[in-house]
C-alpha cells in the first residue's frame, strides 16, 4: 500500500517527547522556584508554536538560502532577501529571551526545553537560526558582565530583536589559539575606548535586515601583558548611537569568505579603526575578557552539539522516508526479474544504515538534553550542593555534547548521503546540504581537537574526580532503573565494566599529568573523547531502554516506537561500546605511532 | 468589536487513528490532540478583526476538562477569555449548535466565527444550525487566498471587513466555481475556508499571558439545553482498502467498462 509521502518531520515529535517525558522528567524542573511558571502545558505550547514554524515557514526556505548565499556589494553584505521577514518572525516567538529571567523581559524557560525547542529550527534551516543564536549568546554576555549603560544602550536592542550580536574571537593568527589576540584598545577621554585591529570568520557580522550589529570583541588594552590574561572584552558596535542616531562606528567588512555550508549567514573579515574612529565599550573587568567568554561557553557549545543533532536528524528522516520509497533489487534469494523491486529499506544493510543514523541521532539527543537538564540544576537547583554538583556534571559532558553529534552527526549525514545512493551525491537532493552544513560543527567553538583537551586536561580530572564521580553515580542510577525495568542486565553490567575502565585511565593518567608527563597524558586526547563519548551515548542509550521496557511494561500504545528504541540500544551495546577496551589501551599504553612521526616523514 | 470564535478540540491527524475492534468508536489510547485547524484560522481572523477595531475575542469549547488545552492555546495566540461549556457525554451537532446559540445569547458578541467544519467527523453543520437557531445572517467559507504572509499581505484587503457604519460585513466566501462576496448584517455568524489566513504561532510570552487569562465553566444544565442526541452513532469502521486496478487493452475495452461495470458514460 502507497501513502502520500509525508513532509520531513525534523524530528520525531514522538522521540521529543519520549526523551523529555520519559526518559528524563523534564516536568520536575518547575518543582524549583525559578521555573515555578512553567508546566508541561508551557513545554507543550512551545514546542507545538516552534515545531509548526521549523516545519512551515522555515524549512521551505532552506534550499533557496543554501542556493543564494549573501553577496558583498559596496562595502556592505546583503543577504538573502527572505531573511528581513523571517528574523522577525523568529524572535516573535519569544525564544531570545526565552530562558532569561523576566527583568530582562524574559520567560525563565528550562534550557532544556529551549533547546529541544530550537533543534527544531535548525534542523528546517540553521541559516536563519544561526542569527538568533549568535544575538542570544552576545546579548546574554552583556547581560551578565555589562554596566547598566551597555546594557540600555547594547544588549536591549538586542533581545528585542531589533539588532543582531556576534562573537569576535577569532584572528588571522589567533585561532584555537585566543592567546595570541593582538587587536588593541586605547582609552579615550569619554570613558569609551578606541579599537584598531583585524578579524577573521566572524559569523553575521554584516546583514541588511536589522539597524546594526553588535561585536562582542576580544582586544588587548593598550600595555596589557601577553597571552590570555592580557585580553579584554568590548562591545563594538557597526554603527553607534550618537546625538539620538546612529553613526558609522568604523568597522569595515574587509571580505567575504566562501564557504561550503552554512551559507545563508556570511563569515566575514573585519577591520576596526581604519580611520581611528572605531569606539568599544569595555564589558567585564579589565584582562577578564576570556574569562567572562569561557563562563558563557558552555551554553554556546551545547547549542553547537544541538545543531550537530539537528542537522543530523532532518538527513536521517529523510533516509528514512527514501528507503521505504525507492524500490531497488529483490529480497535476498529472489532471482525472478519479473517480481516487482523491494524498497531498499527491506535489504539488511540499508537498515543498518537507518539504525546507525538512528543511534547517533537520539543518542546525541538524549546526551544533549541530559546535559541541559543538569544545565538548569547548576543554575537553579535547590540547594548549593546540587548546583554545584551540576555544575560539574555540565562542565564534564559539555565537550562531549559538543563533539560528539559533531563528529558522529557528520557520519550520519554521510550515511544520509549514502542511503540516497547516486541521487544522494547530487544537488538535486538535500542530503549533500546538510552534510557539507554539519562539518562546521567540529571546527567552530572549540575544534574537536581543543575538547579532547578540555576534557581529558580538565574536565575529568576536576575537583579532585568530584565530577567524574558524579557521572559514576549517575550512571549507577541508570543501571539500577534498567535492571528493575527488565532491560538485559549484560548491557548494565558491560556500561559499569566501561565505566570502570575509563576511572582507571583517568587515575593513570592524572598520574602522569601530576609526575610531569604532559605530554604522554594528553597524547591521545582525541582517543579518550571517542572513548568517553561513546561511554556517555551508551548511558544515554541504557536509560532510553530502561524508558522503553517501563513503557512495553505497563502494555503502553506504539509498541514499535518501544521496539526500535531496543533496537538502537541493542546496536549500541553490540557494536559500539566493545570499543572501550581498545580506545582505553591506545590511551593507557601513550601507544606511539604518531608521536614519533616526524614532520618530515610525512 | 466582540467576537466569539470556537475551539473544538480534534485528534491530531498526524496521530495514528484507528476504530475499535467492536466499531463503537476510534481507540483514544496515545492519541494526540490539537485545536480544530478550522477554528484556528477562525481564532486568527477574530483576532486580526480586534486588532483593527477594538473589542475582544472570546472563545468557547464544548467537552471535558482536556479541552481546556484547546482554550489556552487559543487564549496563547492572543484571544482575551474563554467560555468552557462542561460535558463529557455524546453530543450531536444539534446539541452542539443549542449550547452555543445559550453561550451567544449570554455573551451577546457582535460576530460568531466557527471553523466551517471540524476534521474529526467533517459535518459542516454546525456554523449552519447556529445562523438558524439565532436567526441571524450567515456567511459561510470565508476564505482568501494567502501566500506566505508578509505585512504587506496582511494589509491587503481582508475576507472579513467591518463596513464604514458598523452594521454589517462584507465576507469573501470560497464557492465553486472562484470567490463571491456577501455583506450580512451584524450579529452574524461566519465559518471559516482553510485559505482564509495562516494562524499565527503562539509565542513564549503569549502562552505565559495566557495563563492568567479567565475560563469561565458553565454546563448544559447551566445553559438549560438537553442535549441528548437526536442522531445515534451505529457502527464506526475504516474505509475498506482500494482495490487493485486493471490494465485494459484498448480504449473501447475501456468505454466498454465505464458503460458496463461503472455505469458512468
Amino acid at each position: 500500500m502507497t501513502t502520500a509521502p509525508r513532509p520531513n518531520p525534523l524530528l520525531s515529535d514522538r522521540d521529543v517527547d519520549f526523551q523529555l517525558y520519559e526518559v528524563l522528567d523534564a516536568t520536575s524542573l518547575c518543582a524549583l522556584p525559578a521555573f515555578a511558571e512553567h508546566s508541561r502545558d508551557t513545554f507543550t505550547l512551545l514546542l507545538d508554536s516552534t515545531r509548526r514554524f521549523a516545519r512551515e515557514v522555515l524549512y521551505p526556505t532552506y534550499r533557496d538560502m543554501d542556493a543564494q548565499p549573501p553577496s558583498f556589494r559596496d562595502g556592505r553584505v546583503h543577504v538573502h532577501p527572505l531573511m528581513r521577514e523571517l528574523y522577525p518572525r523568529l524572535v516573535e516567538l519569544g525564544l531570545l529571551t526565552a530562558t532569561r529571567p523576566p527583568d530582562v523581559g524574559g520567560q525563565q524557560l528550562p534550557l532544556t526545553v529551549h533547546a529541544v525547542s530550537t533543534a527544531y529550527l535548525m534542523a528546517a534551516n540553521l541559516n536563519v537560526y544561526a542569527w538568533l543564536g549568535l544575538t542570544l549568546g552576545a546579548a546574554h554576555l552583556l547581560e551578565v558582565f555589562g554596566t547598566p549603560e551597555v546594557k540600555a544602550t547594547f544588549m536591549e536592542p538586542m533581545y528585542r530583536g531589533e539588532w543582531t550580536g556576534t562573537m569576535a574571537l577569532t584572528e588571522p593568527q589567533a585561532g584555537s589559539s585566543l592567546a595570541d589576540v593582538r587587536t588593541r584598545a586605547t582609552p579615550a577621554p569619554d570613558g569609551s575606548w578606541r579599537i584598531q585591529g583585524s578579524k577573521i570568520f566572524i559569523s553575521g557580522a554584516d546583514q541588511d535586515f536589522s539597524e546594526n550589529v553588535v561585536h562582542l570583541t576580544l582586544a588587548r588594552i593598550e600595555g596589557a601583558e601577553g597571552g590570555t590574561r592580557g585580553i579584554s572584552l568590548f562591545a563594538v558596535p557597526s554603527r553607534r548611537p550618537e546625538g539620538g542616531t546612529l553613526v558609522d562606528n568604523d568597522v569595515r567588512v574587509a571580505g567575504v569568505i566562501h564557504k561550503i555550508g552554512w551559507k545563508g549567514i556570511p563569515s566575514l573579515a573585519l577591520n576596526y579603526g581604519e580611520s581611528g574612529d572605531c569606539h568599544g565599550w569595555l564589558v567585564g573587568p579589565p584582562g577578564r575578557g576570556l574569562a567572562c567568554m569561557f563562563q558563557m561557553m558552555n551554553e554556546a557549545r551545547i547549542m553547537v552539539g544541538m545543531n550537530g543533532v539537528a542537522t543530523a536528524t532532518v538527513a536521517y528522516h529523510e533516509a528514512v522516508a527514501y528507503a521505504r520509497e525507492r524500490p531497488q533489487g529483490r529480497p535476498t534469494g529472489v532471482r525472478d526479474a519479473t517480481r516487482p523491486q523491494t524498497p531498499i529499506i527491506e535489504h539488511a544493510d540499508v537498515r543498518r544504515m537507518l539504525l546507525r543514523q538512528k543511534a547517533i541521532v537520539e543518542g546525541g539527543l538524549s546526551l544533549l538534553l541530559a546535559a541541559s537538564y543538569q544545565a538548569d540544576l547548576a543554575g537553579h537547583g535547590q540547594d548549593e550542593a546540587t548546583r554545584q554538583r551540576a555544575g560539574l556534571l555540565v562542565d564534564l559532558l559539555t565537550p562531549v555534547a559538543k563533539s560528539f553529534p559533531a563528529e558522529r552527526g557528520f557520519e550520519a549525514n554521510a550515511l544520509a548521503v549514502q542511503v540516497h545512493g547516486g541521487y544522494g551525491y547530487s544537488s538535486e537532493y538535500l542530503p549533500e546540504a546538510w552534510l557539507r552544513d554539519q562539518k562546521l560543527n567540529s571546527i567552530h567553538e572549540g575544534t574537536t581537537g581543543i575538547q579532547g583537551l578540555d576534557l581529558l586536561g580538565r574536565k575529568v580530572v576536576a575537583g579532585g574526580g568530584a565530577a567524574l564521580q558524579s557521572f559514576a553515580e549517575e550512571v549507577g542510577t541508570t543501571v539500577a532503573r534498567a535492571r528493575a525495568a527488565g532491560v538485559t542486565p549484560e548491557w548494565g553490567e558491560a556500561l559499569e565494566q566501561a565505566l570502570a575502565e575509563t576511572t582507571t585511565v583517568v587515575t593513570e593518567l592524572g598520574a602522569r599529568g601530576m609526575s610531569g608527563e604532559v605530554e604522554l597524558m594528553l597524547r591521545h586526547s582525541a582517543d579518550f573523547l571517542e572513548l568517553f563519548s561513546v561511554l556517555a551515548v551508551a548511558w544515554r542509550w541504557l536509560a532510553q531502554a530502561a524508558a522503553a521496557k517501563e513503557a512495553l511494561g505497563r502494555g503502553a500504545p506504539d509498541a514499535d516506537f518501544y521496539e526500535g528504541k531496543l533496537a538502537a540500544a541493542q546496536y549500541w551495546f553490540a557494536v559500539e561500546l566493545p570499543r572501550v577496551p581498545l580506545l582505553a589501551r591506545l590511551c593507557r599504553t601513550g601507544e606511539d605511532s604518531y608521536a614519533r612521526m616526524r614532520p618530515e616523514w610525512f | 468589536m466582540k467576537i466569539l470564535v470556537t475551539a473544538k478540540r480534534v485528534e491530531d491527524p498526524e496521530s495514528k487513528i484507528k476504530v475499535k475492534p467492536d466499531g463503537s468508536g476510534i481507540v483514544q489510547e496515545g492519541l494526540k490532540y490539537k485545536i480544530n485547524p478550522f477554528d484556528e484560522i477562525g481564532v486568527e481572523e477574530g483576532l486580526r478583526l480586534v486588532a483593527k477595531h477594538q473589542g475582544e475575542v472570546v472563545v468557547v469549547s464544548i467537552g471535558g476538562k482536556e479541552v481546556q488545552e484547546q482554550l489556552r492555546h487559543a487564549l496563547a495566540m492572543g484571544a482575551h477569555r474563554a467560555v468552557w461549556v462542561n460535558h463529557t457525554g455524546p453530543v450531536d451537532q444539534l446539541g452542539i449548535a443549542a449550547l452555543l446559540q445559550k453561550v451567544v445569547e449570554k455573551e451577546q458578541p457582535d460576530l460568531v466565527i466557527l471553523g466551517k467544519q471540524s476534521i474529526d467527523d467533517d459535518q459542516n453543520q454546525v456554523g449552519q444550525y447556529l445562523a438558524e437557531f439565532l436567526g441571524w445572517g450567515q456567511a459561510t467559507f470565508a476564505s482568501k487566498v494567502e501566500s506566505m504572509e508578509s505585512e504587506q499581505e496582511k494589509n491587503k484587503v481582508p475576507a472579513i471587513v467591518l463596513t464604514a457604519d458598523k452594521k454589517s460585513v462584507q465576507v469573501i466566501r470560497e464557492v465553486d466555481n472562484g470567490l463571491a462576496t456577501v455583506e450580512c448584517q451584524l450579529p452574524a455568524v461566519v465559518t471559516t475556508d482553510l485559505r482564509l489566513n495562516q494562524p499565527r504561532y503562539a509565542s513564549l510570552p503569549g502562552i505565559m499571558k495566557a495563563k492568567s487569562k479567565p475560563i469561565e465553566e458553565l454546563t448544559p444544565a447551566k445553559l438549560s439545553v438537553d442535549v441528548t442526541p437526536a442522531i445515534q452513532v451505529l457502527k464506526m469502521s475504516s474505509p475498506p482498502a482500494r482495490k487493485a486496478g486493471i490494465k485494459v487493452a484498448d480504449v473501447p475495452a475501456l468505454v466498454e467498462k465505464l458503460h458496463n461495470e461503472a455505469k458512468v458514460v
